[in-house]
C-alpha cells in the first residue's frame, strides 16, 4: 500500500535518470552516512579517555606511572615532557585507559595542563605526604588552578588525590591532608577573587564551592576521593608498590 | 624523541673544545642503538628497556679527549732554535765590532740578553756609540753597574722621540764607573735660583706677553658659515644606509628563490608530512620578528625569542594541512604565553595574611626610573588593600623630588576620606610616615617599619625616588635601602611605553641590587608593576620584554589615574593583542 503512491514517482525517477548515475549517487550517500557514523563514534570514544597524573615536582608521578604500567621500580629524573601509555585495568573488565604523566615543574605544568585538559576523563593529583607541611601553599595553589579551569569545570572529571610516599614514617595521613587543603583553598578563593580584575575582564575567576560556607571538597561538581599510596612500596625497590586504592579507583572509572 | 643532556660544569670555566662534538656523537650513537625500542614500543619500551650505555659513553668520551689532545698548544721556541741566532753575524753588523761580542755575551750572561736582543733589533739607533766603551776590547762579563747603566740608557732611549739623537754621548761611559758619584736629585740640594722658572714679564703686564699665534681657522672652524646662524644637528647616515643596502642585497635574491620554492613548499606542506628545516622557517621568523618589534618588544628580546622558537621547531614533522606559518605562529604564541605566565604567582593578599598571623607588617618597596608612576600606583595599591580590610602605612622615602611628600599626603587624605575610620572599627586605615626632605631614605624606611610594627599596621608601602639606572650612587643608595630593610616584596615599576630601554633598566637594577647586597642570596626584583597601560593600544610588547628579562611576574597593571584603575595581567589577552596583525 505504501509502495503504491510512491511507484509513479519511482517510475518517473527511473525514467529520467541513468541507472549508472543513480547507483553512483546511492553509493555516495552510503559513504557519507558511514563517514558520519564513524566520526561520531570516534569522537565519542577518543574524546575523554585519558587519566592525567598531576602534582608538584618530586611528588612521585613518574614512579607511579612506571609502577602502574610495568610493576618495576625505576630511577626517575624530573620530567620535562609528558609520557603516555595505555594501561590495562587490573580487574577483568578488560577496559583500558591512557595514563598521561605530566611534568610538575612550575614553568611547564600549566602549559601541559592546557594541552591535555580537554582529553581528561579523570585526574590523579599526586601529593607528597612527607613534604606536605612545607609545601601546602604551593599544593593548594596548583590544585586551585586546576579546579577553576573552565574546561575542567565543564567536564568535571573524577578527581583522586593520591597521598604518596606513605612508606616514610613522617608521612601525613590522607585525612589531615584533606583538612589542610580545604582550609588553604578556603583562603585562596577569597584572595584570588579579591585580586584586581584582569584586563579584558571576561568575568572574574570562577567561584569555587559555595559562597558563605567554608570550602569543602564535597561542594565541587566532580567526585573527589582521597587515597593513600606508596609508589616505592614498603619493601623497598624489589617489592611491589602499595597502591591498591589507586588501582581500584582506576578500575572504577575506566 | 629528544635526548636530554645533564651538563654539570660551566662552559666558560672549563673550555673543553670537544664538548659539542661529544654531545653530537653520543646523540647519534644512542639513537642508532636504541632506535628500535623507541619507534616500535613507545613509552613502554622506554620503561622496560635496559639502556646499557655507560661503556659506549666512556668510549666516546675517551675518543673525544684524545682528539683534542692532539692539537696541543705549541711551545715557544727558545732563542737558540729561532732563526735569528742562526743568521750569520756578518749580515747583522752595522756598526763596528760590538755585535759579535754582544752575541757572545748573550750566551754567557743572562741579564744582558735583553739588551742583546734590543741591540740586534735596533741596529740603526745612534746608541751604538754608547755600547762601545763597555766592550772595550775584552770579552769579560760586564759588571753589575755597567749592566744597570746600560739598561737605564736603553730605558731612556726608548722613551725619547725617534728623531732625537741626544743619547749620543761622546765621552766613553767608562768614566762614570770609576768611584761612587753623589746622586743629584732634581729637587733637592739646589738653590732657589735654579728653581726659579718664573718669567719676569708675566702676571699682569699685557704688552710683555708675547702675542699668541692666533690661528683663526682653528678657532672658528668652518670659515664659510654665516655669522649668527644656528645650524641643525647633522649626523652621518651614509654608513647606515650602506650597511642596509649591503644587507638587503643578499636577502633579495634569497627572497626571490624563496618565492618560487615557497609556493611549491606550501603545496607540499599541505599534503604530506614534511619536517621543518631552518630555511623554511627563516622568512616566517623574520616577519614575526619585525612584527614583534613593531609591537614594541625590545629588539634583542624579539631576536632571542625567534631563535628559541626556531631551535624548538627544527626537525619537527608538520601534520597535514598545516603551513609553516601557522606552525611557527602557534609555537611563538605558546612561547609568549609561557613567558607571561609566571613560575610562581605573587599573591599579595595571601602573603599579607601570613604576615598578619606572625604579627609583623608586610613591606613592599617600589623602585623604578623617573616618572613611571610609582607614587600614583602606590596610592592605587593602598586603596585596593584598604578595600580588602588591611591597614596601610605609607613611608615617604622619596626625599629628593619637590612635592613628593605633599603628593603622598594628599593621597592619604583622600583615601581616609573614602574609607573613614568609623567604617573600619575606629582605626585609621592609611597613614603617612614622612620625615621631610633631604634625609636618608634607608633610615626613614627602617623607622617606618618599626613604627608600623608598634602601631599594628598590616602593610608598609615604601615609596622611593626615581633614579636612572646609570646613576651609580643612586643605585647604591637604593640597593642599600633594600638590603638593610629586607622588604617582603620588591616591585619594579615600569611604564608600558618603554621600548628597548626596558631591558637596560631591568638588567641594571637587578645588577645593582645583587652587587651591593651582603647576603648569600641577594634580594632581587620580585615583581613588576606595568603602568600607563591605557596609553598603548595593542603595542603591549613591553610586558614581554620585562618578564623575559627578569622571569618574574607582572603583579599589577596600571590603566589610569584613578584609584580603581588597577588590574592584573591576563596573559592570553596580551598575547592575542600581540599576535594580532
Amino acid at each position: 500500500a505504501m509502495a503504491g503512491p510512491l511507484e509513479p514517482h519511482l517510475e518517473a525517477l527511473r525514467r529520467e535518470l541513468d541507472p549508472a548515475v543513480l547507483s553512483v549517487l546511492l553509493a555516495l550517500l552510503a559513504v557519507a552516512i558511514t563517514l558520519l557514523i564513524w566520526r561520531f563514534v570516534q569522537g565519542r570514544r577518543s574524546s575523554r579517555k585519558a587519566v592525567l597524573l598531576l602534582g608538584l615536582c618530586d611528588a612521585g608521578k613518574t614512579l607511579l606511572f612506571a609502577r602502574l604500567l610495568t610493576g618495576k621500580y625505576r630511577d626517575t629524573q624530573t620530567s620535562i615532557t609528558d609520557s603516555s601509555a595505555v594501561y590495562r585495568v587490573s580487574n577483568d573488565k578488560s577496559a583500558n585507559v591512557t595514563l598521561i604523566d605530566l611534568p610538575g615543574h612550575e614553568s611547564l605544568r600549566l602549559q601541559f595542563l592546557e594541552r591535555f585538559k580537554a582529553a581528561a576523563r579523570a585526574i590523579v593529583f599526586v601529593v607528597d605526604s612527607v613534604a606536605f607541611q612545607r609545601e601546602v601553599k604551593d599544593v593548594a595553589e596548583f590544585l586551585y588552578q586546576v579546579l577553576v579551569d573552565s574546561t575542567v569545570l565543564k567536564n568535571a572529571p573524577a578527581l583522586l588525590i593520591a597521598c604518596n610516599k606513605q612508606d616514610v614514617t613522617m608521612a601525613k595521613s590522607a585525612k589531615l591532608i584533606q583538612q589542610q587543603l580545604e582550609k588553604e583553598l578556603n583562603t585562596l578563593r577569597v584572595t584570588r577573587s579579591a585580586a584586581p580584575t584582569s584586563l579584558d575582564a571576561t568575568g572574574g575567576p570562577a567561584q569555587l564551592g559555595k559562597k558563605g560556607k567554608d570550602f569543602d571538597f564535597s561542594q565541587l561538581p566532580m567526585k573527589v576521593e582521597f587515597v593513600e599510596c606508596s609508589a616505592r612500596g614498603s619493601k623497598g625497590e624489589e617489592g611491589d608498590a602499595d597502591f591498591e586504592g589507586l588501582e581500584k579507583w582506576l578500575a572504577k572509572i575506566a | 624523541f629528544a635526548v636530554l643532556f645533564l651538563q654539570v660544569g660551566f662552559q666558560k670555566i672549563l673550555t673543553l673544545t670537544y664538548v659539542d662534538k661529544l654531545i653530537d656523537d653520543v646523540h647519534k650513537e644512542f639513537r642508532d642503538k636504541y632506535r628500535n625500542e623507541f619507534q616500535q614500543k613507545g613509552t613502554l619500551g622506554l620503561l622496560n628497556g635496559t639502556f646499557d650505555f655507560k661503556d659506549d659513553f666512556m668510549r666516546l668520551l675517551r675518543d673525544a679527549e684524545e682528539s683534542s689532545k692532539v692539537r696541543a698548544p705549541t711551545v715557544m721556541k727558545t732563542f737558540e732554535q729561532s732563526l735569528k741566532s742562526q743568521k750569520t753575524v756578518k749580515c747583522m753588523i752595522e756598526t763596528r765590532g760590538e755585535k759579535p761580542k754582544e752575541k757572545i755575551k748573550n750566551k754567557k750572561n743572562k741579564s744582558s740578553k735583553k739588551e742583546g736582543i734590543e741591540a740586534v733589533a735596533a741596529p740603526g739607533k745612534a746608541s751604538a756609540g754608547d755600547k762601545q766603551p763597555p766592550a772595550a776590547g775584552d770579552k769579560e762579563e760586564l759588571t753589575k753597574d755597567e749592566i744597570l747603566q746600560k739598561n737605564r740608557e736603553e730605558f731612556f732611549k726608548r722613551h725619547m722621540k725617534s728623531g732625537e739623537k741626544s743619547s749620543k754621548s761622546p765621552k766613553p761611559d767608562a768614566h762614570k764607573e770609576k768611584g761612587k758619584k753623589p746622586r743629584v736629585w732634581d729637587l733637592g740640594n739646589s738653590n732657589a735660583k735654579v728653581l726659579d722658572y718664573s718669567n719676569s714679564a708675566t702676571n699682569g703686564s699685557a704688552e710683555a706677553c708675547p702675542v699668541e699665534e692666533f690661528d683663526p681657522d682653528m678657532a672658528l672652524g668652518d670659515r664659510n658659515r654665516e655669522p649668527g646662524r644656528l645650524y641643525d644637528l647633522e649626523y652621518e647616515s651614509d654608513d647606515e644606509a650602506e650597511e642596509e643596502k649591503v644587507v638587503q642585497n643578499p636577502s633579495k635574491p634569497s627572497a626571490k628563490k624563496g618565492g618560487l620554492g615557497g609556493m611549491f613548499g606550501m603545496l607540499k606542506g599541505l599534503v604530506g608530512s614534511k619536517s621543518l628545516t631552518r630555511e623554511d622557517m627563516d622568512p616566517v621568523l623574520e616577519k614575526m620578528k619585525d612584527h614583534l618589534i613593531a609591537k614594541n618588544v625590545a629588539a634583542e628580546i624579539a631576536v632571542q625569542l625567534c631563535e628559541s622558537v626556531a631551535k624548538k621547531l627544527e626537525g619537527k614533522v608538520m601534520g597535514t594541512f598545516t603551513t609553516v606559518t601557522s606552525t611557527v605562529k602557534q609555537a611563538l604564541q605558546e612561547a609568549l604565553v609561557q613567558i607571561l605566565q609566571p613560575q610562581r604567582r605573587v599573591d599579595v593578599l595571601r602573603d599579607v595574611m601570613d604576615a598578619q598571623r606572625h604579627r609583623r607588617p608586610y613591606v613592599v618597596t617600589f623602585c623604578g626610573v623617573n616618572g613611571v608612576g610609582k607614587s600614583t600606583n602606590l596610592a592605587k595599591i593602598s586603596f585596593w588593600l584598604i578595600e580588602n580590610g588591611f591597614s596601610v602605612l605609607i613611608a615617604a622615602c622619596d626625599t629628593f623630588r619637590a612635592g613628593a611628600v605633599e603628593q603622598l599626603r594628599t593621597h592619604t587624605r583622600r583615601l581616609n576620606a573614602l574609607h573613614p575610620p568609623e567604617s573600619h572599627g575606629g582605626r585609621t586605615m592609611v597613614q603617612l610616615y614622612e620625615k621631610g626632605y633631604g634625609k636618608d631614605a634607608a633610615g626613614i624606611a627602617m623607622e617606618a617599619i618599626s613604627y608600623a610594627r608598634n602601631q599594628g599596621f598590616d602593610v608598609v608601602l615604601v615609596d622611593t625616588a626615581g633614579r636612572m639606572q646609570d646613576n651609580a650612587p643612586l643605585m647604591t643608595a637604593l640597593a642599600k635601602l633594600i638590603a638593610v630593610n629586607a622588604p617582603d616584596l620588591v616591585l619594579f615599576v615600569g611604564e608600558a611605553l618603554v621600548g628597548n630601554e626596558a631591558v637596560d633598566q631591568l638588567v641594571k637594577f637587578n645588577k645593582a641590587l645583587a652587587d651591593h647586597s651582603m647576603a648569600q642570596t641577594p634580594r632581587l626584583i620580585d615583581g613588576i608593576v606595568l603602568t600607563k597601560f591605557d596609553t598603548i593600544d595593542d603595542k603591549v610588547g613591553a610586558a614581554i620584554s620585562m618578564t623575559y628579562i627578569t622571569s618574574k611576574p607582572i603583579v599589577f597593571v596600571g590603566t589610569g589615574q584613578t584609584y580603581c584603575d588597577l588590574r592584573s595581567l591576563n596573559a592570553k589577552a596580551v598575547v592575542a593583542a600581540l599576535m594580532k596583525a
